[in-house]
């Protein structure tokens, strides 16, 4: 049987032409590989990123009303081209369809906390604010209301504005609750700041000992950049770590150290290098003072003394210093950044500065660098009543001394440091004492989420008289607020110019990718109309932020049209030592001129002069002592309704030693309770049966353990481990608040009832 | 202890309606591979079995457009116009198109005239040809994953000799007692394979299947094992040998997704 | 013609998810699917112990199994060495996603196959992949891997040993890893997954 011929031309023909229009029709589609956005027209701006407090230059790459990408760029001294997981899923938040879009104000009648609001147009808002202000001032005077915050908009709402309206009560939790004690011991020992870029020259170190130092789950971009720089150089890693970090995976040694026993760990060593003549005798001849009582102090310092308070050997902490010493100068003990842990912290942070300098790598290659500031002149205003009171990362910023008429600030005596400490401005509020406190600005401060003893905090907010929250998300402490204010996020808006210590010091732009969404504004005018409205218009005599940050530019020879183009302006630093020496001048801001080894000033104010070691609060029996710590992918407690974020890490988990895992009978994949010592129960979080963490504590990541209901993707999730400190203990000599005395049991806890992350994703888009 | 940043594509690929479809594309090649044979015998109740067969084909072929996210690009008509030697679900898609096609003209040369000068060998042997593809190409589907231990060459055998069982099983319960022994005898086969292919599976994959379907598999074993024996009712046993077959088929697709998920 | 690879230093990477985030973003990664992500194992008992931390993407293997598979042609090997996905001719049938050994693949919801292409989108404006252009501890080469000039050549004929994923499957991976933690008794063979 065979085919028509004719018919199977036919067929064969046809087959043909079916593969060459297949082929015409294969060429256009292979070039539609590329995501749709990519292939629109694609704007690009420079800015600043938000998502945490490095604040590396990014572009932003944006289609009509939506940035779908950001990136570093190389000539911003912080990213140089690269960004860190935070700043790549930033962009997510601005798409939040959870963030808040208009002003909103608390319905009469109903209670803080009850979440019950109206909407508002931002006239009524900003006068019913101005309003309350000016009663308050009339009635208490202007130190009754606190001004707190954190974020590139704080210079308006915690620097300038309580500043012009005379209120020494403004606070940053970075200070009191995060790097206060290492700025203070820095400025009793050097007379310098650290400053915010933690000023380290990696990329020359050979020898690294981190302290607690969690690289790789902290993913502050440059200092990672860096310290894989330092590690493909050759350096060697020490890390010193109750918990088997990130950092101690890279590590050419891991000392597990008992919790708390740092000090005693940086004295043992400075005793070696002091018994065994290993420092660098001529540094310290030639800058420092005080070397005489300081070989006298540390006599009883031995390692095998340390051995008894950090269970770890003699031998060991012999090596390591023994070690750090074959490398100097470029060996190094980096500052850290939170450390605020026990109460002591001030003076641990001391000693660790004294062994940096022990090993004269303070304004060394390898070691210090010294961070200079940028120049760059303020816009020029009235001067303003009082000088900014906040401090902020780079260190002890008020004098100590209040202009005429106006009140000192309410946490004034209770510790040495000149800044003020967020947590002490808490009890004013509640007792009145030493006056009252009775209105309160939150600026992107997450006030359950920072501040410890979050029982104390609820109860103050219950007792002011007006409660103002400026932010972007509904978090919990939003929603107690009498008004919310919803800022523009950090790609729709200017700010003000950002000025970074380095060593090439620079200034950064932010400019907006696109208008606000919804009913939000910048943060610069949210403070000008409020300004208005309080009496405080000649403080703000210019017409709009661009004419702001036009006139700040010229001060350096460009202007705005300029810096969008450039998007950072780099300038010369000093830092080394001989940059100093050359001009005949040293850098060191103290009283001596030198570095302080042996502290006169301490002494004076009743304080050790050189650190002793105390130990750490035990451990009460059944209990383990609560750690934190960051993740990669997070930043504080403001990336939990990421949905990027959230898909890369949907929860924290608590990390149980495995052997007393098997003790209580926790298996893979269970949950618990974490109760603390004052009873508070946070959970039901994930137990994460571990090697990596001693016996005697417990860890989670910070952020968690939201308790906000318009959090869709946050809510519920995890445990807060600021819920679970209720209890801390304050640093008579920098104000930061202790947080590591808090200690938690575990109890089996049911798997929370919650549907997936992505499950409410895809939920919130229909 | 392993944890992840993000998560590999572990989820399941096929859904519910994969599942459906590797049922029915059982019955629809089965039915095909039978009307095939009762065309080339020229048994009278040939063409009831043409009209089962086109009816099967088009409902799995509807069913698998229909789950399709791709159905409204109807991209589909690019396993038509491309050559994949390598892609047995190219070759389901000819075989079932050429079955398709056969049963077509053997159905309508009652109606359409130029039609009737083929004879029905011809139509006969596309259909068989067309048939033993889509018969064999849901085993090869399955198989060809390598990396997916638990389908592994069993598939090739358990797939066309569970879908002979469905549509024998159907024969029978439409009154055609020409199909009983060779029900039996499959079901028979059936169970022989059954039994064999949990012994061929080791390891990660051995727990993944116990943990995940021995039940189920308990289950459609027992089934097909009652259509085995039950000689003296004959329709109860082709009943359950066809819930079984299809139960086993589904429990095959669902569960066999699995892969190690690394260390 | 060029064979593109990736290689990834895993002393180098601290599992940041940088990348994870970046591809995510570029390439409008849907929820619920993953074109990257990062595993991270631990090994050993206290104290003695090593984690690894490894990103895992498509490996556009040279012999992919991914591609013979697709019934209509859409799933492709370019000249380059990248292995791509064509969705106007994708009808989603997964057989590509159960091909592969990596799980690599997703159904993306606009109804096609969908997974890492090395950006090639922006390798045709001669940029880098995003993730490679992102990651801040300089883990990760991207190159050409027949060209001895280039980086990845240059550090690929440096290592002392490299691991691929699942050599078993006879794929020929070119997402190559290097210094796969092999001190503290960890074996060649736990780096194959």
């Amino acid at each position: 049987m065979k085919l028509p011929r004719r018919n199977f031309l036919k067929l064969s023909a046809a087959a043909v032409g079916a593969v060459s229009v297949g082929g015409a029709v294969t060429l256009t589609s292979r070039a539609k590989a590329a995501p749709a956005w990519y292939t629109k027209e694609v704007k690009q701006v420079f800015s600043i990123c938000e998502n945490c407090f490095w604040r590396c230059g990014i572009k932003a790459s944006v289609v009509g009303n939506r940035v779908y990408k950001v990136d570093g760029y190389k000539e911003n001294p912080k990213s140089r081209g690269m960004l860190c997981p935070r700043g790549q899923g930033a962009p997510a938040q601005t798409y939040d369809p959870d963030r808040l879009k208009k002003p909103l104000i608390r319905i009469e009648g109903s209670q803080r906390g009850d979440g019950r609001y109206r909407e508002a147009t931002w006239e009524e808002a900003l006068d019913y604010i101005a309003k309350k202000m000016l009663d308050l001032k009339e009635q208490y005077g202007p130190e009754s209301i606190a001004f707190f915050g954190h974020g590139t908009g704080d210079g308006w709402f915690v620097d300038f504005l309580p500043a012009a309206w005379g209120s020494p009560n403004a606070a940053k939790p970075s200070v009191s609750l995060c790097t206060a004690p290492r700025e203070v011991a820095a400025q009793y020992t050097f007379g310098r700041a650290i400053g915010g870029h933690e000023p380290i020259d990696w990329p020359n170190t050979k020898y690294i000992v981190l302290i607690g130092h969690h690289i790789g789950e902290d993913t502050h971009n440059t200092q990672l950049q860096e310290f894989s720089e330092a590690r493909k150089n050759g350096a060697k890693v020490v890390v010193v770590d109750p918990r088997f970090s990130t950092a101690a995976a890279k590590a050419d040694r891991w000392l597990p150290i008992k919790p708390g026993t740092d000090t005693a760990l940086l004295l043992a060593w400075i005793h070696v290098l002091i018994s065994e003549k290993l420092y660098d005798q001529d540094y310290v001849e030639k800058y420092t003072v005080g070397m005489e009582q300081l070989v006298a102090h540390i006599r009883p310092y031995t390692p095998e003394w340390a051995e008894q308070q950090t269970e770890i050997s003699a031998e060991v902490i012999r090596q390591v210093a023994r070690e750090m010493a074959r490398y100097r100068p470029k060996a190094v003990v980096p500052p850290t950044r939170h450390t605020v842990w026990y109460g002591n912290d001030t003076q641990r942070m001391r000693a660790s500065y004294i062994l940096n300098v022990l090993l004269g790598n303070y304004g060394r290659e390898g070691g210090f660098y010294i961070a200079m500031p940028p120049y760059l002149e303020k816009y020029p205003t009235p001067p303003l009543p009082l000088e900014p009171a906040a401090g902020g990362c780079s260190g002890p910023a008020a004098a100590d001394k209040e202009p005429e008429g106006y009140k000192p600030r309410a946490d004034k005596g209770k510790f040495l440091a000149k800044s003020t400490a967020i947590q002490e401005l808490i009890e004013p509020m509640i007792s009145g004492q030493p006056y009252p406190i009775k209105g309160l600005f939150a600026y992107g401060i997450n006030l359950f989420h920072a501040i410890p003893n979050v029982p104390r905090t609820k109860e103050a907010l219950k007792k002011l008289e007006l409660y103002v929250a400026i932010d972007v998300l509904p978090q919990e402490h939003v929603m107690w607020a009498d008004v919310i204010l919803p800022e523009a996020t950090y790609l729709e808006r200017y700010d003000d110019l950002v000025a970074v210590s380095h060593k090439t010091p620079f200034v950064q732009l932010r400019m907006p990718a696109h208008e606000p969404l919804f009913d939000c504004k910048p943060g610069w005018w949210i403070a000008k109309e409020l300004g208005k409205r309080i009496g405080l218009e000649q403080f703000f005599p210019w017409q709009n932020i661009e004419e702001y940050l036009d006139t700040r530019l010229q001060s350096v020879g460009l202007d705005l049209e300029t810096m969008k183009s450039m998007g950072t302006m780099v300038q010369n630093g000093k830092p080394w030592l001989t940059d100093w020496e050359k001009e005949n001048r040293l850098p060191f801001g103290t009283l001596s001129g030198k570095i302080e080894l042996y502290s006169e000033a301490l002494a004076k104010a009743g304080f050790d002069p050189l650190p002793k070691y105390e130990a750490p609060q035990p451990v009460p029996e059944g209990f383990y002592r609560l750690l934190y710590g960051r993740s990669p992918v997070h930043t504080f407690a403001r990336t939990q309704n990421n949905p990027v974020l959230m898909e890369m890490e949907p929860s924290n988990s608590v990390w149980l030693n495995a052997g007393e895992a098997a003790r209580l009978g926790f298996k893979p994949g269970d949950y618990a309770y974490l109760i603390n010592q004052d009873g508070v129960r946070e959970g039901p979080v994930r137990v994460k049966i571990t090697q990596r963490i001693r016996k005697d504590a417990v860890y989670i990541t910070h952020g968690f353990g939201h308790k906000a209901k318009g959090m869709t993707l946050a809510n519920g999730r995890g445990a807060s481990d600021s819920y679970l400190q209720t209890r801390y203990t304050l640093d008579r000599i920098s104000g930061g608040a202790g947080l590591r005395n808090n200690f938690v049991k575990l109890e089996k806890a049911p798997p929370p009832k919650l549907k997936s992350v992505t499950q409410l994703i895809k939920e919130r888009r229909a | 202890m392993t944890e992840f940043y993000g998560a590999p594509n572990t989820g399941e690929f096929w859904h519910w309606t994969n599942a459906l479809h590797f049922v029915l594309v059982g019955l629809a090649g089965g039915m095909a591979l039978l009307a095939a044979i009762l065309t080339l015998r020229q048994h009278p109740e040939r063409s009831r079995y043409v009209w089962l067969a086109a009816v099967l084909i088009v409902l799995d072929l509807f069913v698998l457009w229909a789950e399709s996210p791709a159905r409204w690009r109807f991209s589909h008509i690019w396993l038509f116009l491309s050559f994949q030697p390598g892609a047995p679900i190219w070759w389901g898609a000819w075989g079932l198109a050429a079955s398709l096609a056969a049963t077509a003209v053997l159905l309508l040369k009652r109606w359409i005239v130029p039609l009737r000068r083929i004879p029905e060998m011809v139509p006969g042997l596309v259909l068989l040809v067309g048939s033993l593809v889509a018969l064999a190409y849901p085993g090869f589907a399955l198989a060809i994953n390598t990396t997916r231990p638990l389908w592994n060459n069993m598939m090739l055998f358990i797939f066309p000799i569970t879908a002979l069982l469905m549509v024998l099983a159907i024969a029978l319960l439409i009154g055609s007692t020409w199909a009983k022994r060779w029900e039996v005898l499959v079901a028979v086969l059936s169970l022989a394979l059954l039994v064999a292919y949990p012994l061929t599976l080791q390891g990660a994959a051995r727990e993944h299947f116990n943990h995940e379907g021995l039940m189920g598999y308990g289950i459609a074993g027992l089934l097909i094992a009652l259509a085995a024996l039950l000689f003296r009712n004959p329709r109860w046993g082709a009943a359950l040998g066809l819930a079984g077959a299809v139960g086993l088929r589904w429990l095959l697709v669902m569960v066999g997704q699995f892969q190690s998920p690394g260390l | 013609m060029a064979r593109l690879g990736m290689l990834i230093d895993l002393s180098a990477c601290v599992g940041c998810a940088a990348c994870a985030v970046a591809c995510k973003m570029e390439n409008q990664v849907p929820a619920g699917a993953s074109r990257l992500w990062i595993r991270e194992r631990e090994v050993g008992t206290f104290p003695d112990l090593a984690v690894e931390f490894r990103p895992e993407q498509c490996n556009h293997c040279e012999n992919p199994p991914c591609v013979p598979v697709c019934p209509t042609g859409a799933s492709y090997q370019t000249e380059d060495g990248l292995v791509k996905v064509d969705s106007a001719k994708c009808i989603a049938c997964g057989a590509c996603v159960a091909a592969c050994p990596y799980n690599a693949r997703f159904i993306n919801k606009n109804g096609y196959a969908d997974k890492c292409t090395f950006c090639s989108h922006r390798l045709a404006k001669g940029q880098q992949p995003a993730c490679v252009e992102t990651c801040p501890t300089y883990a990760r080469v991207f190159g050409d891997l027949d060209d001895p000039n280039s980086e990845i050549a240059k550090a690929l004929k440096a290592a002392k040993r490299f691991d691929v994923l699942r050599p078993d499957q006879g794929t020929r991976p070119k997402v190559i890893y290097l210094n796969a933690p092999s001190k503290k008794g960890l074996t060649q063979e736990v780096s194959n997954s």
